[in-house]
């Protein structure tokens, strides 16, 4: 009896409250939310969460804290196990790259991209074919003129500059023999050392070299020329199909409640029209700004797992069931 | 040359300030012990230290991390000769020989001589960083896969330095070595290779397996014999750690070679600090005049490790500021640092962003002396917190390993991967197997095996490769040389000494 009007009271508080403020009213986030990493510290998973968090905290974006944690091991697998774990619960926003795709196809993982709730695509990062600067090769055409095989280094094998390398050779029908190197770092040293005749590379590795004239960029794998190398032409416009690129995301755990989904979407699609994302992300990370909401980025990974599913099974690499 | 001289002193006038000295003095004290606990490493003290230095200046931001760098440099020695528990890759070679020493109570001694030897190393790295930078830079680019795979060999071929009496268990020992070490993703085929777990998607961390190997496996072995360290008198006299000025002379030479090897090596991309230090110790023990002297406390074989592990880090750091290609993990991480600072790792960034590059250098030289006197000075601390702590010592080592493994991945996983290697490790010493074989295929194998395969692949299936450039061909023939010698010595020396005695 005692409580009845107490309750009342609060019901009805709440129904005022959630007429005046639609979102906050349903209580989320009840706590601060976790930046769920699925590398180490130093990673690019790492770097773009801690440089949201950076961003987040200095424009006021939410009154929630934010805080990283690094989950990493199994090439990611660790950390989606881990957002698994915590199903329904919205506090959790985990990065995703083309490992969250290619990880479950290559490896028993037991989760695959539908176990998530995809939020939004903050950026990508197209592929880039470079030549040391005192190659011979100038044109897409050199590469097909070239008379011997050519040798290419890039990312690991079935990893997407191999795959962008498959499409290049297919486009320009000349044979290729794709050299992997372990991370940019020994790509673009074997470049620099002219063990290979050129290179596919992320932008974001060698925009440095390119500027200071070590290295020539030939073409992009974007579909339009990207801001950031306004004289380096793509693919397309050169007349061969070859459009190919990672893209960097966030995820959230499944079946999440609809208002989490809308809070985080709504953070994160304000985040990324900030100028200091793009200041202190896009810019010093070499990253190509290609926003999707979470819709256009759920149909995005589909068409993406579908890519990868027939590349990786044209090279034998999909995981034996 | 005389340019940087002049870009140096004005940057010792900037990171002067009574500020920074103490920041990069706290900061070589966390790294040492972040480096002495066992499974954070370098790249663990520079990642934790990073979120700090956001809000400070980029020299003093950056001089914090070279200065965490530098000290778990120093710090991965104590455990490993304190308890036999290497702290990080690069310590695992100093416990072979600094373990033994502190079990015959010259502990003290131990720590002192790897301290000296590990501040000449971090000095030479570091002039040649000052002076030689761009242009080593240069030339190491030119060294391809072709070159590094005769390098793996290279250390590969100290197995057979550290077989021991039995050839046929180190063998064995160095196969499931090599089985190990092909769990796990391969770049080079893009298969994932005897993943059963999730967690086995990245391969065994080495660093859980060293730890369990050598640090836990000692301990069942130290709990079984009932062994009691001999740690000498409670109160001990500056001269029994500062080694005198015989043992300087002894120890001279060894330094210099490791410092060489370490700096030449931390320069490769890849290859980084814990080959330097097993080429070092190779090194020692071929020109040794008492090479049985190794693996019982030879200092020698103490010092020029520690010499080389620290001659890496400025090493790896050549790379990293004149083309901004990281040369190991930390650097790797230390890269994402540079952005987050606002500069652009690069070619250009030792032009462009002359007087940050010149303030760090200045920070790591001041932080080296720094580590230098207080690893000397706590030396009584380490070893008499070790004597009060000793009835409890099993104990409290096994604690250190599991939480070292946990602190790997932040997981269960390592931990048992530690305790099963732990197991492993006293089976292997109670049937006399070497342990140093096995750990030596499981870190190089991989190494080797891909660079082989990409020398292979960069010949398009041609092993002409290994002989079609002047530089490659000079590589090919020095270690096969080397290779090839080492096997033959002692067949050689054996049917020598038949004759001879046939003769007498």
């Amino acid at each position: 009896m005692f409580f009845k009007p107490l309750k009342t009271a609060v019901v009805f508080s709440a129904l005022v409250a959630a007429a005046v403020l639609p979102v906050q009213a349903e209580d989320f986030p009840t706590r601060g939310l976790e930046f769920v990493a699925g590398y180490g510290p130093g990673g690019g998973h790492d770097t773009m969460l801690r440089s949201m968090a950076k961003v987040i905290r200095e424009t006021n974006l939410i009154d929630a804290s934010v805080n990283v944690v690094n989950k990493p091991g199994g090439a990611g697998a660790t950390s989606l196990g881990y957002l698994n774990s915590h199903e329904g619960d919205g506090h959790y926003l985990m990065a995703a790259t083309s490992s969250f795709i290619t990880t479950p196809l290559t490896a028993d993982v037991g989760l695959n991209y539908k176990d998530f709730t995809p939020i939004a695509r903050l950026g990508i990062d197209p592929t880039l074919l470079v030549v040391p600067a005192s190659s011979d090769i100038k044109t897409l055409d050199d590469i097909k003129n070239a008379g011997r095989v050519l040798n290419v280094a890039g990312g690991g094998r079935g990893q997407i500059e191999h795959i962008a390398t498959i499409m290049v050779s297919d486009a320009l029908d000349v044979k290729l023999n794709f050299v992997p190197f372990q991370g940019d770092g020994e790509v673009a040293s074997a470049l620099l050392g002219r063990q290979v005749d050129f290179a596919m590379i992320n932008p974001g590795a060698v925009s440095e070299f390119i500027k200071s004239g070590r290295m020539r960029a030939i073409a992009i794998s974007t579909e339009q020329r990207a801001e950031m190398f306004p004289d380096v032409p793509t693919f397309k416009e050169k007349g061969y199909d070859v459009v190919a690129s990672v893209f960097r995301g966030v995820v959230a755990a499944k079946d999440i409640p609809a208002e989490a989904k809308a809070y985080l979407s709504e953070m994160v699609e304000r985040l990324q029209e900030t100028p200091e994302w793009t200041e202190q992300y896009l810019k010093p990370n070499g990253i190509i700004p290609g926003y999707l909401d979470a819709d256009a980025f759920a149909a995005y990974l589909e068409k993406t797992n579908s890519v990868y599913e027939t590349n990786l099974s044209n090279l034998g690499l999909l995981k034996k069931n | 040359m005389l340019d940087s001289l002049s870009h140096l002193m004005v940057a010792f006038n900037q990171v002067a300030t009574p500020e920074n000295l103490l920041l990069i003095f706290v900061a070589g004290l966390i790294g040492t012990l972040v480096g002495a606990l066992p499974g954070l490493g370098p790249s663990a003290g520079i990642a934790l230290m990073m979120p700090l230095t956001f809000g400070m200046s980029p020299i003093s931001g950056l001089s914090l991390l070279t200065g965490v760098y530098m000290g778990t440099m120093y710090g991965g020695r104590l455990t490993a000769i304190l308890i036999n528990t290497p702290g990080d890759a690069p310590a695992i070679v100093t416990a072979m020989e600094g373990y033994p020493m502190m079990q015959r109570g010259k502990g003290g001694q131990a720590l002192g001589i790897s301290a000296i030897a590990s501040f000449v190393g971090g000095i030479f790295g570091l002039l040649m960083l000052i002076f030689f930078a761009p242009i080593i830079a240069e030339y190491a680019i030119f060294l391809g896969p072709p070159e590094y795979f005769m390098l793996m060999l290279l250390g590969l071929s100290m197995i057979i330095v550290l077989a021991g009496s039995d050839p046929l268990k180190a063998l064995i020992a160095t196969l499931v070595g090599v089985l190990l070490s092909t769990i796990g993703s391969d770049y080079v085929s893009g298969n994932v290779r005897f993943a059963v777990v999730p967690e086995l998607i990245e391969g065994v961390d080495f660093v859980a397996v060293i730890i369990g190997l050598f640090g836990i496996g000692e301990v069942l072995v130290n709990v079984e014999e009932r062994i009691r360290l001999n740690m000498g008198k409670p109160k001990f006299k500056f001269s029994e750690f500062i080694p005198g000025l015989a043992e300087l002379r002894h120890i001279s030479l060894p330094t210099l070679r490791g410092s060489v090897i370490g700096t030449g090596i931390g320069v490769l991309p890849g290859a980084g600090a814990t080959i330097a230090t097993f080429i070092a110790y190779i090194t020692e023990k071929k020109l040794s005049k008492q090479p049985e002297n190794f693996g019982k406390g030879a200092s020698e074989g103490l010092a020029s490790p520690e010499a080389a592990n620290n001659a890496a880090v400025p090493g790896s750091l050549i790379p990293l500021l004149t083309l901004g290609i990281p040369g190991s993990g930390g650097t790797a991480i230390m890269l994402g640092a540079l952005i987050m600072f606002g500069l652009n790792p690069g070619p250009m960034l030792m032009i462009q962003s002359a007087d940050i590059v010149w303030g760090t250098i200045a920070g790591l030289t001041i932080a080296n002396l720094f580590l230098l006197g207080s690893n000397i000075l706590l030396i009584p601390v380490f070893v008499n917190a070790l004597r009060l702590i000793q009835n409890h010592l099993n104990a409290i080592v096994v604690a250190f390993c599991l939480v070292g493994a946990f602190s790997i991945n932040y997981g269960t996983f390592d931990v048992w991967v530690t305790v099963v290697f732990g197991v492993i490790g006293y089976l292997m010493k109670r049937a006399n197997y070497p342990t140093g074989p096995f750990i030596l295929a499981l870190v190089l194998a991989p190494l080797a095996e891909n660079y082989l395969r990409q020398s292979i692949m960069l010949g398009q299936g041609s092993w002409g490769i290994f002989v079609q450039k002047p530089l490659t061909m000079t590589f090919t023939i020095l270690v096969l040389g080397v290779v090839l010698f080492g096997l033959a010595k002692a067949p050689i020396a054996s049917y020598v000494n038949k004759r001879r005695n046939q003769a007498a």
